[in-house]
């Protein structure tokens, strides 16, 4: 899928910027005695942008971290029903964070802050939205698979 | 009594397997709503993971050891102990601790040890005449040995998490990791001593040291040796910071695996740099989330009253001590090493800390403890990794790490009674 690579291309790409930064600036502190000011902010930044783009594509087969004790010794229809019951909460809870971290960020762009260079805050801070949206649509895709397989077996 | 549905109902999803971040994103969001906080406070706390500047070492240190897991540096690791180890009597088991302890420090006892150094160990340990319920325990259980040796990721994590609690006592990560040195030694050595016992009547060909094998195999390694001087020397040194050491080890590992020893290919790279940030996407999203319900818990002085709770029955550090581990082991059973971490950490620590244990100290006990549940059923992640790369019933591994269980169970209360076993090189 044309989305999926583009998305891994984003990752690779943000993990390759923070290395190169961070060497870089090793190299500017100890050989100079100097150093871009702004680049331990961006790194940071960057660090939160891996995070949340992995966790995208993690949510793409839902390979999140879980505790699914109950989970393996449920029979399979009753595993089919839980998946979907799961999936859907997943996506829900999700929408609600994605609303409500969409309110800060519109907060965040009213007051106009610059996080580093001439880079507003609102923007590093938008992919907080972004990612939860992504997450909670993938989880209601995975959830709407799940109830067309409850469907299917009843039938 | 709706608090109590909530509870039970978020529960039941949890083990049911709902995402732990959606379920602590839960308790954070009917929490916050409680107290009347804006939801807002959510994303707030999210993004302090930007605010942590030694949260960098994270993704690099994960990423540089799934390289590190894609190469032949297990094949390496194995002849190089083998060459400098495998004389001594109980040569080549004490060779399989080394190996995996080492490996387990860079690649986080995220499995890899067991696919990459038990599938050369596995057969190894056979046909040099360890009995195969021994093999196969041994490298089952090694698989998680190494998780108290920097710059294992748990560790980095504890040290994380510990400091976003305010707790009025210092953990540096720098501290952590030579804390978790002793310890780590200390296991390798029981379970050494404990191999030789059990294959005292079994005669076990001695190999002579070689040193022309020797020499071979330190020359085929030369360029993977410095990884640990860089880790421990560099930040010890006073030349790096921890996350300058982590992006030095990536770029190092890099050019390393890529550019000298050839193994990976270029056009491999993006391929493990997903797989790698999954794993640390995962992490960080329950890191982030976990970070505005501990904040939650603080407001609403869930440690405090734990600690009055307890402190009712137990007034004593080492019934304390007693009962934690008790509680360690079987969450370890129950939980994977990180959601263990995001959910207990923040509830134990303050409670510990009013007991009068230290916070580093703290955090050998539970990474040590964490590290026996890694084998221990019902979710024991390596007892199924095993299970699915040599072919055996999840039942027989279980039987077969059992001896090794215990040996790390005896460790684990000599690093509990023990504290300046941790504390030995911190100045307290």
């Amino acid at each position: 899928m044309v989305l999926h690579r583009v998305e891994d291309t984003i990752l690779v790409g943000l993990l390759l910027t923070m290395i190169g930064m961070a060497v870089t600036q090793i190299f500017l502190r100890n050989l100079f005695e100097a150093g871009i000011v702004w680049s331990d902010v961006l790194v940071r930044i960057l660090v939160l942008w891996v995070g949340l783009v992995g966790a995208m594509v993690a949510s793409r087969q839902g390979n999140h971290i879980t505790i699914d004790i109950l989970d393996r010794y449920l029979p399979a229809h009753a595993k089919k029903v839980a998946d979907f019951v799961v999936e859907l909460f997943t996506a829900l809870i999700c929408t609600v964070v994605a609303y409500y971290s969409l309110v800060f960020v519109q907060m965040e762009f009213t007051d106009g802050g610059m996080a580093f260079a001439q880079v507003p805050n609102w923007l590093c801070e938008a992919i907080i939205p972004f990612a939860f949206t992504v997450i909670a649509l993938r989880y209601f895709i995975l959830s709407f698979i799940s109830f067309k397989k409850i469907v299917e077996s009843r039938s | 009594m709706t608090l109590f549905i909530f509870a039970l109902i978020l529960f039941l999803l949890a083990i049911l397997g709902a995402p732990l971040f959606a379920v602590i994103l839960a308790v954070a969001i009917l929490g916050f709503h409680h107290l009347d906080v804006n939801l807002s406070v959510i994303a707030i706390e999210i993004y302090r993971i930007a605010d942590t500047p030694v949260l960098l070492a994270l993704p690099l240190f994960t990423f540089a050891g799934y390289v590190l897991g894609e190469s032949q540096t297990s094949r390496r690791l194995v002849r190089f102990t083998q060459a400098f180890l495998g004389w001594m009597p109980g040569g080549l088991a004490i060779v399989a601790f080394v190996a995996c302890a080492f490996f387990t420090a860079f690649t986080g006892a995220s499995g890899v040890t067991i696919v990459a150094l038990g599938a050369l160990l596995y057969p190894a340990l056979t046909q040099a005449g360890y009995r195969e319920k021994f093999s196969i325990g041994l490298v089952t259980s090694s698989g998680s040995l190494g998780l108290l040796l920097p710059p294992s990721i748990p560790l980095i994590l504890y040290g994380i998490i510990a400091q976003q609690m305010n707790i009025g006592a210092n953990v540096a990560i720098n501290d952590l990791f030579l804390a978790g040195l002793l310890p780590g030694l200390l296991m390798v050595v029981l379970l050494s001593f404990w191999s030789m016992w059990e294959n005292r009547r079994n005669p076990i060909p001695y190999k002579p040291f070689s040193v022309r094998e020797a020499i071979a195999a330190l020359r085929e390694v030369i360029w993977e040796i410095p990884l640990p001087l860089f880790v421990l020397g560099g930040i010890y040194g006073g030349f790096f910071a921890i996350s300058e050491a982590a992006a030095a080890t990536a770029m190092y590992v890099i050019v390393v695996e890529v550019f000298i020893y050839k193994e990976i290919k270029l056009s491999q790279l993006p391929a493990i740099i997903r797989e790698s940030m999954v794993m640390v996407g995962g992490i960080l999203l329950i890191l982030g989330v976990s970070l505005a319900s501990t904040n939650f818990l603080i407001d609403a002085e869930v440690p405090a009253r734990m600690f009055d709770l307890i402190q009712s029955h137990v007034t004593d550090k080492i019934v304390f001590l007693i009962l934690l581990n008790l509680l360690l082991l079987i969450l370890g059973a129950i939980l994977d090493i990180f959601s263990a971490l995001v959910i207990m950490v923040p509830i134990i620590l303050p409670v510990a800390v009013s007991y009068g244990v230290d916070p580093v100290h703290l955090g050998i006990i539970f990474l040590a403890n964490m590290q026996i549940g890694y084998f221990t059923p019902p979710v024991g992640m390596n007892l199924f990794i095993a299970s699915y790369r040599f072919n055996k019933p999840v039942t027989e591994l279980y039987q077969a790490a059992f001896p090794f269980m215990i040996v790390l169970f005896a460790a684990v209360l000599v690093i509990t009674y023990w504290p300046a076993l941790s504390l030995v090189f911190l100045h307290r």
